[in-house]
């Protein structure tokens, strides 16, 4: 709310930046042709150039009309006889000063109109996203749903005639695919909260120790995996990173699944973070088979061919999860990026700005 | 054991209800459920249960409002049921008195163990960690209330006044989650803001540090991220 507040102001202030020194530039400018150049008749016409500027470049009607009303009291008063004192009785004075209000009318109605169809057009690619992903979701949901769907039809159907290790591959599938089910509805549910009808990302951001994240990062990941090896490299001071805690421990653990499930022939994941400059930097790599390099360029955006992808196709999920780990780390400001060497292996990078001001009591 | 636990189940989504039923009776508890607001308080007054599991979203009314009215007159354990992401949801129903909270979708696993820790916390029965003479102990950690000294392994922490502090609230209600602003209050009798929670989790980073604690490590304390912290409450 006080952030929304705050980006006001700044619009105002600018707008009136913009205003004052269009002004101002205009002053001089007639200043020069009427003393240097001789040329005063063509003083209305800089100042309506003016306002055509100054109602381009502001929001609204208000800072038209009023560069309008200041321009012409500007002409009247210093550059039209006579000279250094009001006159409205002379037609050309008020036509002059009809014109400049007109214009800025008719100018700021345009800048408007331009602004309310750019905005339209925004708001339609972001549902374009927003269909292609329901599209991706709803394909990715289908096939752990037949699984749990079918394993347990199968089950309370055929409860006698199956035999225990059968029951017990069935439970296990219907397990294994609700798991992923889980991990999936929670990537939406995050998407869907940080971005509001409009497509702007709204996040609340608190100071968070570095190493509270890494700990219940490593504890999940331990309890989901626990035959990976995860090596882990943090500093060894007390870091500060405004964040929300819980979306970043996510884009964490999507991409260390991610290596999990897809880099395959992978030996080792590992975890870096170190601190450069302002930056937390965050590395994910592991030495498993790598992505090929067409895909990687939109491997973020959460497409569903991501899905065929490198040298995996087995696995769904990727996608959406990627998506969502840029998603979270732009809302934060920070940056997220991806390499990979095929045979090699995959690091994951991203950064976030840390907080400086550590008091210790 | 035929003098069972009684749990309390409050929720209304019926598969759920099966699940935890089930769960809580094949380790040895008895359930008695309850799917709307105005049911929970009459079998609450009728049967006085050992502990109560909450769905916070009922269909009659808040779930909150049924653990104001638990709390009014009983101190018993309550357990929060409660969706993932809702945070904020958690540290209030905390805040306002319950003593756990587990996410769903949970494990049963994680669901027995929640269960079987407030009713030790609460009951002190079997309790493996305790305070007995003005000791506490847990595992290799040690904490005498009297001197104001932490010992892990036989071997003393220094610890600064602040973090003693921190550690000894901790234990004292070792099992039971509390909430950043809870403990905010208790040691620096302030209000809970960005800052004081930053003091605290560097405070807490110090701690791990002396007792020689890895990320992803701690046996003793236990972090919920976004939430607070819990003393672990079984020796294990």
């Amino acid at each position: 709310m006080r952030k929304f507040k705050k980006a006001n102001i700044n619009k105002i202030l600018k707008s009136i930046l913009i205003m004052l020194s269009s002004l101002i530039l205009a002053f001089a400018a007639a200043h020069l042709l009427v003393d240097v150049f001789n040329i005063g008749g063509q003083v209305t016409a800089l100042f309506i150039f003016v306002v055509f500027i100054v109602s381009v470049f502001t929001e609204g009607y208000v800072y038209g009309i009023l560069t309008a009303v200041i321009g012409m009291l500007l002409v009247n008063y210093a550059f039209t006889f006579p000279y250094f004192e009001f006159n409205f009785s002379a037609s050309e004075n008020i036509m002059a000063a009809l014109v400049m209000t007109a214009l800025s009318v008719m100018t700021s109605t345009l800048t408007i109109r331009l602004k309310v169809l750019q905005r339209i057009k925004a708001e339609a690619d972001m549902e374009i996203l927003r269909a292609n992903l329901l599209r991706a979701v709803s394909h990715d949901l289908r096939t752990p749903l037949t699984t749990i769907y079918g394993s347990s039809c199968a089950m309370f159907e055929n409860y006698d005639n199956l035999n225990d290790g059968q029951k017990l591959e069935l439970i296990k599938d219907i397990m294994e695919d609700s798991d992923w089910l889980i991990r999936m509805v929670e990537n939406l549910l995050s998407i869907t909260k940080i971005e509001d009808s409009k497509g702007s990302l709204n996040i609340i951001k608190t100071p968070v120790v570095l190493e509270e994240v890494i700990d219940s990062v490593i504890k999940k990941f331990k309890k989901r995996y626990p035959g990976i090896k995860l090596d882990i490299d943090i500093p060894q001071e007390v870091v500060v990173i405004p964040m929300d805690a819980i979306l970043i421990e996510q884009v964490i653990l999507n991409i260390l699944e991610n290596a999990v499930k897809h880099a395959h022939g992978m030996t080792r994941v590992k975890l870096l973070v170190y601190v450069n400059g302002d930056k937390a930097v965050f590395e994910i790599s592991d030495d498993g088979c790598g992505i090929e390099k067409e895909k990687i360029g939109d491997i973020f955006l959460g497409q569903s061919n991501f899905e065929n992808s490198g040298c995996d196709s087995s696995r769904r999920n990727a996608g959406i999860g990627l998506r969502v780990c840029s998603t979270i780390i732009s809302a934060h400001g920070g940056k997220i990026s991806c390499e990979s060497k095929r045979d090699r292996g995959t690091v994951f990078k991203f950064f976030l700005y840390i907080d400086g001001d550590v008091d210790f009591e | 054991m035929n003098n069972k636990y009684k749990i309390l189940l409050v929720e209304d989504e019926s598969h759920i209800v099966n699940l935890v039923k089930a769960l809580l009776e094949l380790n040895g508890y008895k359930v008695i459920s309850a799917r709307s607001y105005v049911e929970a308080i009459t079998l609450y007054a009728s049967y006085i249960p050992d502990l109560v599991l909450l769905d916070l979203g009922l269909p009659d009314r808040d779930g909150t409002e049924l653990l104001a009215e638990i709390r009014k007159q009983d101190s018993i354990p309550v357990i929060i049921l409660s969706a993932r992401g809702d945070e904020a949801e958690k540290v209030r129903s905390l805040d306002m008195g319950a003593n756990d909270y587990i996410t769903k979708p949970f494990g049963s696993a994680e669901l027995v163990a929640r269960v079987r820790s407030a009713l030790r916390h609460s009951y002190q029965i079997g309790r493996a960690s305790s305070v007995s003479d003005g000791v506490f102990r847990l595992d290799g950690l040690m904490i005498k209330y009297d001197s104001r000294q932490v010992f892990l392994d036989e071997k003393e922490i220094k610890l600064t006044q602040t973090e003693y502090n921190i550690l000894a609230l901790l234990s004292e209600h070792s099992g039971k989650m509390l909430t950043y602003s809870a403990i905010i209050k208790a040691i620096w009798r302030e209000c809970c803001s960005d800052n004081s929670k930053k003091k605290l989790q560097v405070n807490m980073a110090n701690i791990r540090k002396k007792l020689g604690i890895n990320p992803g490590e701690s046996k003793y304390i236990i972090n919920e991220l976004g939430v607070g912290y819990r003393m672990n409450g079984e020796n294990r």
